[in-house]
């Protein structure tokens, strides 16, 4: 296919993409998230299948940027610390967490290009998509919360939950 | 890449709106002059959402990783040949 036909054809998927998810929002309420989530759960264990296991959490990923670099999906993000933290991964009494920094997100362009909302179905999608990757390569309960959604970068909170 | 924020201080009002969306607490109200200053730069994750509030423009971010318009990135575009 030629680049300007791709260009098309992956604007009327962004399109499609964002019209699916808003649409699904309508209809169904929150339920889209829960389906959306499942979805990434699934997309997240079947990319990150053979993968070797690790308890270390920057570890893993580590891991999940490489399944995601290799299959050219751009969701790539960094740990993240402020001044205050001491260092990137902490400890509270939910689990271990580290705080993420997403940059270039298909997603938030999608979102934008069209005019829908951020932390929508498709954003709980990338969640599921952690919960699922982190889940083959910890063999733990992860959550991946949107603490800021903004307009160039994201930041999450991604809790690796203590096995109770 | 090292990112610079700035607050024009001819143009801040004070009105603390920065201050209530960034999520990394970049900024601090300086009491004395009633403006909003930046205090933690290093903190920065270049969101732009402080710079997209200010009512007065008064933020500008320098050397900063901006977001990829995927389908207006040939490269991008081509990488993606594979999902259409």
């Amino acid at each position: 296919m030629e680049t300007s036909q791709q260009r098309l054809a992956l604007q009327d998927a962004m399109v499609f993409l964002g019209a699916i998810a808003s649409g699904t929002e309508q209809a169904i309420g929150e339920s889209a998230n829960s389906i959306s989530y499942l979805a990434g759960v699934n997309l997240g264990k079947k990319m990150s299948a053979g993968v070797p296991q690790t308890s270390d959490i920057l570890e893993a990923l580590d891991s999940t940027r490489k399944v995601l670099e290799k299959n050219d999906y751009l969701w790539l993000f960094e740990a993240f610390k402020t001044h205050d933290q001491e260092t990137v991964v902490q400890e509270d009494d939910e689990g271990t967490h580290v705080m993420l920094v997403f940059r270039d997100c298909m997603i938030r362009q999608s979102l934008f290009r069209f005019g829908h909302t951020q932390k929508g179905s498709l954003c709980n999608m990338m969640y599921g998509f952690f919960a699922g990757a982190l889940q083959n390569i910890m063999g733990q309960e992860s959550s991946l919360e949107i603490v800021h959604a903004g307009e160039n970068a994201c930041y999450k909170k991604l809790t690796i939950r203590r096995a109770s | 890449m090292s990112l610079e924020i700035a607050i024009h201080e001819q143009s801040c009002r004070g009105c603390e709106l920065c201050i209530d969306i960034c999520p990394t607490k970049v900024f601090e109200l300086d009491e004395e002059k009633r403006l909003c200053a930046v205090k933690h730069a290093d903190d920065c994750i270049a969101c732009l959402s402080c710079a997209y509030i200010c009512p007065s423009n008064a933020i500008t971010h320098t050397d900063y990783h901006a977001v990829k318009n995927f389908y207006r990135d040939a490269e991008f575009c081509q990488r993606m040949g594979k999902f259409l």
